[in-house]
C-alpha cells in the first residue's frame, strides 16, 4: 500500500511541474501587457521600462521562470492588480465559498442520486425506472447556467421564497473566523445567520449539483443491477436474510465502490461549473472571481487562481486514487 | 422433422452473417430513444437550413424597434413578434432561428477538430509506444490536469473573446480526451491476430495502422463525438454567456442572448428561458444519440438484434 502512494506521489511531480510551465507559459502569451493594463492611458516608455523592471518582467524567461517557481514554493501567488490585495489572501476569503457551494451541491446530488438510483434498478424496466432515465438524460442536457436562471426565476424572482444572489443577507454584519459561513454561524451559535447561510446556499447548490445528481444516478442503478445478481446475494437471500438487511449489507455496501469513484471524479466538473453557477448568482468564490480577472486582465488572479485549482483537482484526483485502492484491494495488487 | 432439419431451418435463421454496424444499425433503428434523438437534431439542422423562410424577420435589422423598448424593458409577445423584441429591440424569434446555425456550427467545427486531433494523437501514442507515447501521453495528463471550462477560458483569455475563438478554445479541451480514448482503443487492437497476420504478410506500418486498426477501434470514438458534440453546444453557451463569446452583438449566439439576463429576467422572463429550452433541446438530441449509440455499438450485445 505504501509503495502504491509513494509511487502516485511521484507521478504528481512531472505533472505539476508541467502545469506550472503551461500557465507560466499561457500568462506570457496573454495580449496586452501587465505596464499597460496597469498604467492605461498614462504609458510612456520610462513608466513602462519602470513597471516591467518591478515586476521583474525584464529578465530572461527561463530566470523569470525559476523565480516564478520559488515564489511558488514559498506559498506567494503575488498580487492582485486590481484590488492590490496578495492573490494568497483573496483565495483564502474566496476558496471556502466555492468549497461550500462544491460540498453543498455533492450533497444534493448524493442524497438524491443514490436512493433514485437505487429505487430505479430495484423496479428495473418500470415506469419509475424508465422516467428516471430519461430525466437523468435531461439532467445531463440542461446547462448549469440556463437551470441556474430558471431556478433563479421562480424561487427568486417569483415566489420571493429565496435570496437570488450573494452568500447572507447583504445588510447583515457578522463575524466569519473560517469564511465557510455555515460553520461560522454554528461557531457563533447564531441559528438567524445559519439558517441565512443555508437559504442563499440552495439554488446555487442545486444548479451545481443537477450533472453530478444525474451521474451518480445512472451509476448506482447500473451498479445495483449488476451487483444484486452476485453469488453472495443470493446466498444472503437463501439463507433468509430479511430484504431489506440483504439490500444494505450486501447489494448497497458493493454497489457503492464504482459510486464513490464517481463522485470523486466530478470534482473538476464541479470546479468548472462554479465559475459558471457563480457568476449566475453573484457568488463571491474562486469561479466568479477569475471572469472579473479576465475582464480586468489581472494576470497574478489569473496565473494563481487557475494553477491553485489545478492542483486542487491534481490532489482530488489522487485522493480518489488512494481511497479507492484502500477499498479495492484488486487496484493495489495490480 | 430431423436434426439435420431443424440444424438447417435454425442456421437459416440465423441468416448471412451481418457485420457489426449493420447490426449496430438495426438496434438503433429500433431504440425510440435514439430515433427521438434522431428527430431532434434533424430538427435543429433543418431550421439552420430553412432560417431566412421560418425566421419572419431579420435577426439584425438596420432600423431596429427601439420605439418599443425602454432600458431594462422589453415588450413580450405579440402576434407580429412571437417572442416579443429584445432588449435592442430585435425580434427574438429570428434571433433564436438564426442562433440555431451559430449554436450547431460552433459545436460542430469545435468537437470535430478536438476529435481529428485527438484522433491523430492517441492512435500515434497508441501504436508506437515508447518515448512517443510517454511524452504524448504527459502532455495530455497535463491538460486534464485543468478542469475543462477554466481551460477552455484560459485559451480564450489568451485569443480574446470572440466567435472563432470559442471554438478553439472548446476544440482543445476535447483533445486529450479522443487522444486517451483512441490510445487505449488501439492498443487494446494492437496485439490482435489480424494486426499480427497483417504484419506477417508484410503490410506497412501505416497502412495497418489505417486499414486494420483505426476501423476496428473507432466505435467507441463515434459515441464519445456524438457526446462531445453535446458538451461542446453547453460549452460554447456557456463562454458566451460568461461574456467571451463573439463580441459582435448582432451575432444571435444562444448563450450570448443570455449574458445581460439579470436586467430583463424580472420583466420579460421569455427572453431568457427561450434560448435556455432551444440549447437544452439540441444538447438532450446528440445525448440520445449518443446513448443509443453506445447501446448498439456494445460488442457485449452483438448478436442480439
Amino acid at each position: 500500500m505504501l509503495r502504491f502512494i509513494v509511487r502516485r506521489l511521484l507521478l504528481l511531480i512531472p505533472i505539476l511541474l508541467g502545469l506550472s510551465i503551461l500557465v507560466f507559459a499561457w500568462i506570457r502569451a496573454l495580449p496586452g501587457s501587465v505596464a499597460q493594463s496597469q498604467l492605461g492611458e498614462r504609458a510612456t516608455p520610462a513608466l513602462i521600462k519602470q513597471i516591467n523592471h518591478q515586476y521583474g518582467l525584464d529578465k530572461p524567461l527561463p530566470v523569470q521562470y525559476w523565480d516564478y517557481l520559488k515564489s511558488l514554493v514559498s506559498g506567494n501567488l503575488g498580487t492582485s492588480i486590481s484590488s492590490f490585495r496578495p492573490v494568497t489572501y483573496e483565495l483564502g476569503h474566496r476558496f471556502p465559498a466555492t468549497i461550500e457551494l462544491a460540498l453543498g451541491a455533492m450533497a444534493f446530488a448524493i442524497a438524491l442520486g443514490i436512493p433514485l438510483g437505487f429505487m430505479a434498478a430495484k423496479k428495473y424496466g418500470s415506469w419509475f425506472d424508465q422516467t428516471s432515465l430519461v430525466a437523468s438524460l435531461l439532467g445531463i442536457s440542461i446547462p448549469i447556467f440556463v437551470l441556474g436562471i430558471i431556478l433563479k426565476y421562480i424561487f427568486a424572482v417569483r415566489l420571493h421564497w429565496l435570496p437570488s444572489i450573494g452568500r447572507e443577507d447583504i445588510l447583515a454584519v457578522r463575524p466569519h473566523p473560517t469564511n465557510f459561513y455555515i460553520l461560522d454561524a454554528i461557531i457563533n451559535a447564531d441559528p438567524g445567520a445559519l439558517w441565512d447561510a443555508i437559504k442563499h446556499l440552495i439554488l446555487p447548490s442545486i444548479a451545481l449539483g443537477s450533472i453530478p445528481l444525474a451521474i451518480v444516478m445512472r451509476i448506482t442503478r447500473a451498479s445495483v443491477l449488476d451487483v444484486q445478481h452476485e453469488d453472495y446475494v443470493r446466498t444472503a437471500r437463501a439463507k433468509g436474510l430479511p430484504p431489506g438487511e440483504v439490500d444494505r449489507r450486501h447489494v448497497l455496501r458493493n454497489a457503492l465502490l464504482p459510486i464513490s469513484t464517481i463522485i470523486g471524479l466530478q470534482t473538476g466538473l464541479l470546479l468548472s461549473g462554479a465559475v459558471l453557477t457563480e457568476t449566475v448568482f453573484d457568488w463571491p468564490g474562486v469561479g466568479s472571481w477569475l471572469t472579473t480577472a479576465i475582464a480586468n486582465r489581472d494576470y497574478p488572479v489569473l496565473q494563481g487562481g487557475i494553477l491553485f485549482l489545478a492542483i486542487v483537482f491534481v490532489l482530488v484526483n489522487l485522493v480518489v486514487d488512494i481511497s479507492y485502492a484502500i477499498i479495492n484491494p484488486r487496484i493495489r495488487l495490480s | 422433422m430431423s436434426v439435420a432439419e431443424i440444424e438447417a431451418v435454425d442456421i437459416q435463421l440465423e441468416g448471412a452473417p451481418s457485420g457489426l454496424w449493420r447490426e449496430a444499425w438495426s438496434r438503433l433503428r429500433r431504440n425510440p430513444v435514439a430515433i427521438i434523438g434522431f428527430c431532434l437534431v434533424a430538427f435543429f439542422v433543418l431550421v439552420a437550413i430553412l432560417a431566412p423562410l421560418i425566421a419572419r424577420y431579420n435577426p439584425n435589422p438596420a432600423h431596429p424597434d427601439l420605439a418599443q423598448v425602454s432600458p431594462g424593458h422589453a415588450p413580450g409577445p405579440s402576434a407580429a413578434h412571437w417572442l416579443g423584441l429584445d432588449l435592442n429591440g430585435r425580434d427574438e424569434w429570428a434571433r433564436l432561428i438564426y442562433g440555431t446555425r451559430f449554436s450547431l456550427l460552433i459545436g460542430f467545427v469545435a468537437a470535430s477538430s478536438g476529435l481529428s486531433i485527438g484522433l491523430v494523437l492517441g492512435s500515434i501514442a497508441g501504436y508506437a509506444g515508447g518515448l512517443v507515447d510517454t511524452i504524448i501521453m504527459r502532455c495530455m495528463d497535463i491538460m486534464l490536469a485543468i478542469p475543462g471550462l477554466l481551460l477552455a477560458i484560459g485559451i480564450v483569455a489568451m485569443l480574446g473573446p470572440g466567435l472563432w475563438q470559442i471554438m478553439v478554445a472548446v476544440g482543445i479541451t476535447n483533445v486529450p480526451i479522443f487522444a486517451r480514448l483512441l490510445r487505449g482503443s488501439v492498443l487494446a487492437q494492437r496485439d490482435q491476430d489480424f494486426v499480427l497476420a497483417a504484419r506477417a504478410i508484410g503490410v506497412r506500418r501505416r497502412g495497418i495502422l489505417f486499414s486494420h486498426i483505426l476501423p476496428n477501434a473507432i466505435s467507441p470514438v463515434i459515441v464519445q463525438g456524438t457526446l462531445a458534440m453535446a458538451t461542446a453546444i453547453i460549452d460554447v453557451a456557456g463562454l458566451g454567456f460568461l461574456g467571451l463569446g463573439p463580441q459582435d452583438p448582432s451575432t444571435p449566439e444562444w448563450g450570448t442572448m443570455l449574458t445581460q439576463v439579470n436586467q430583463y429576467l424580472q420583466s420579460d422572463p421569455l427572453l431568457a428561458i427561450a434560448p435556455g429550452v432551444a440549447i437544452v433541446l439540441a444538447v438532450l438530441g446528440f445525448n440520445l444519440i449518443g446513448d443509443g449509440l453506445r447501446e448498439a455499438l456494445d460488442p457485449k450485445l452483438r448478436g442480439r438484434v
